[in-house]
């Protein structure tokens, strides 16, 4: 089953995605977009893995999310990686610092491009459970 | 849940509906959506309506927050846009009024070819196209270019790709502002967008953009199609492509600027993704400096894809291009700010008219014109959907005086993608294309998909209305034979 939501968008896309604390939310919602972008095929073409540090700063949590998302779709065109596990070292509503690891694109079946996060509609919230997050990607 | 809009909206006429500035405090002009009954009720099912009201918020925004017919919902911004901005009166620039495919824009060449002399080729055209461009999600193509190299690109555009021999030079004229804009800075990108920009040229990407090949099935202006070279069955080429990862980094870089700039400058807008900053302050002017570097990156890009898609054409016919006569109509962007003048109450001024998902549309005459072009007015290029039709339209007169010389860029989607994936079986709609003699070819499975006729508006009913009130007006209509796509 998968661990996020779409979120019906006339252009775009959205998923809602959720986590029981801060760290899980921003992997799981990674780990989300990466899946919408594509599919990993059932045999590995390539063993091919680099693991890559990102550090971000930001003025506030919600900014802080999207650049996350946008930090990883542009490393990710660059690299030509997909990135399939995420872990962090820190993260705070302010900053983060995480270890995330790249796999060739070889091993996956591409769905579709996301050009990047937005603002439109974001929202992040701490409820009695964890933490929810609702973003809607440029495709 | 339903996205319905409940909001108000005013009859001014059959084609014009207004959303009132009182409809929010902090609007400082109304709302203009163009459109006709039947596509306004569209237009409701989404929360597009409600971002036209938004755009209005925009400091220095003057006349109205215009939509055009094929409006649906984007994000900040809505797809159909335009908003000009007062440069002179703190007028501010917003690059979610651009998006993130800075240039996103679409070119048309015309063969010499008719019809019945290649419908038994359209497949081998077809699978030929899909093997010489590279296409789909972080394509890279054989063009790649040095850091040297890319700054040229940001200053020359479509000038950089004619002089390493990707065109000539009366491709340039046939390009909207010669295929370069003035006034990038190519030390306004910064060193990732550089790095993401290095082997995307002559890429077409992924999503809704392609290359088709069509053949026109309708004339609506004989002159205007004299003049241009085009007759009915005649074969010919569109090209719809933007500025890749390297426009994507640009839009997000200078979102985050400008989301401080909203505090800085004491801006309220109620959507983050329209932040924004005063052209004429220092993230403003970066921004415009940068965005400009990115929209000339895409027309380079777009020559090269017209570059190589004329190669594959001599490849499959065994002939130069030039015998088979592909020469460029035009090729125009539809995601982009521009500082141009148009008449506000009478009075010339200075602005900045951010198109989302519009094209310029300068009627007879216009300076920007080039010679050719200046009696008939701008060509314009529609694209419509892959099972149905597109347009050749031009510019007028009456786009200068109510649309900052703006019309529509396409048919707008109806639906979404997680819809259409839900509701479209892709053995059926390649049969049911197929049974229409059209030839698709696509990197993914899920966009043709995506990309399914039923998912869009019709264009013949978007392109109804600008022609009606007259903010451009049709010259020839083509239909789809053979596309690939990302």
């Amino acid at each position: 089953m998968k661990s996020y939501e779409i979120i019906e968008h006339t252009a775009d896309i959205g998923i809602r995605v959720k986590g029981k604390d801060l760290r899980e939310l921003f992997r799981n919602a990674a780990l989300a977009m990466f899946d919408l972008i594509a599919t990993r095929l059932k045999e590995s073409k390539s063993p091919d893995k680099e693991k890559i540090l990102v550090k971000i700063k930001s003025d506030n949590l919600e900014e802080l999310f999207v650049n996350w998302l946008n930090e990883l779709l542009s490393l990710s065109s660059v690299k030509e990686k997909i990135f399939c596990e995420v872990s962090f070292k820190n993260l705070d509503k302010n900053s983060l610092e995480a270890e995330v690891v790249g796999c060739a694109l070889m091993n996956y079946k591409i769905e579709s491009e996301i050009k990047a996060a937005t603002y439109h509609q974001l929202q992040l919230r701490e409820e009695q459970s964890g933490w929810q997050a609702e973003v809607i990607f440029d495709v | 849940m339903s996205n319905f809009w409940q909001g108000p909206i005013e009859k001014i006429d059959d084609f014009h509906w207004r959303i009132p500035k009182t409809y929010k405090p902090g609007m400082r002009v109304p709302g203009i959506i163009i459109a006709d009954e039947k596509l306004l009720k569209d237009i409701r099912h989404d929360k597009a309506a409600e971002q036209v009201a938004n755009v209005a918020f925009l400091p220095g925004i003057v006349g109205a927050s215009l939509a055009m017919p094929d409006i649906h919902w984007g994000y900040g911004f809505s797809i159909g846009g335009v908003a000009a901005t007062d440069v002179e009166a703190g007028g501010v620039i917003s690059p979610g009024g651009v998006g993130f495919d800075i240039n996103c824009g679409v070119r048309m060449l015309k063969t010499n070819f008719q019809y019945e002399e290649v419908k038994d080729r359209i497949k081998d055209l077809v699978y030929a196209l899909f093997s010489g461009i590279p296409s789909g999600l972080g394509s890279k193509g054989d063009i790649r270019v040095s850091t040297r190299e890319e700054k040229e690109i940001f200053l020359k555009g479509s000038k950089w790709a004619v002089q390493k021999g990707f065109g000539i030079e009366e491709d340039l004229e046939c390009t909207e502002e010669n295929g370069a804009i003035q006034g990038a800075d190519p030390g306004a990108v910064s060193d990732r967008a550089y790095e993401r920009g290095k082997a995307q040229s002559g890429t077409l990407g992924s999503g809704n953009h392609f290359v088709e090949v069509q053949v026109i099935d309708q004339l609506y202006d004989r002159d205007c199609c004299d003049q241009f070279g085009l007759n009915l069955g005649q074969i010919t080429v569109m090209i719809h492509s933007g500025s890749r990862g390297l426009g994507y980094q640009v839009c997000d870089d200078y979102t985050r600027s400008m989301i401080r700039c909203l505090e800085k400058y004491k801006i309220d807008v109620p959507d983050r993704q329209l932040a924004c900053a005063p052209v004429n302050s220092t993230e403003g002017s970066a921004y415009l400096s940068a965005m400009r570097c990115a929209a000339n990156y895409a027309w380079a890009n777009r020559q090269c894809l017209m570059h190589l898609t004329r190669g594959v054409f001599e490849k499959v016919f065994s002939m130069s291009w030039q015998k088979i006569g592909m020469s460029l109509i035009y090729d125009v962007a539809h995601n982009i700010a521009k500082i141009e003048k148009h008449k506000v109450g009478g009075i010339e001024k200075k602005l900045c008219v951010h198109r989302k998902g519009a094209t310029r549309a300068f009627g007879p005459g216009h300076p920007a014109l080039p010679q050719k072009y200046s009696k008939t007015g701008q060509p314009v290029i529609i694209p419509g959907d892959m099972g149905r039709n597109s347009y050749l339209l031009v510019g007028t007169e009456k786009a200068m005086e109510e649309t900052f010389g703006s019309t529509c860029h396409g048919a707008g989607r109806l639906k979404s993608r997680s819809a259409a994936l839900k509701s479209i079986r892709l053995d059926d709609l390649l049969k049911k294309l197929e049974a229409k003699g059209i030839v698709v070819k696509a990197s993914g499975r899920g966009t043709i998909i995506e990309e399914a006729p039923e998912v869009y508006k019709d264009v013949n009913d978007v392109v109804d209305v600008v022609h009606k009130v007259g903010i451009s007006k049709r010259v020839c209509r083509m239909r789809p034979l053979g596309v690939i796509k990302g």
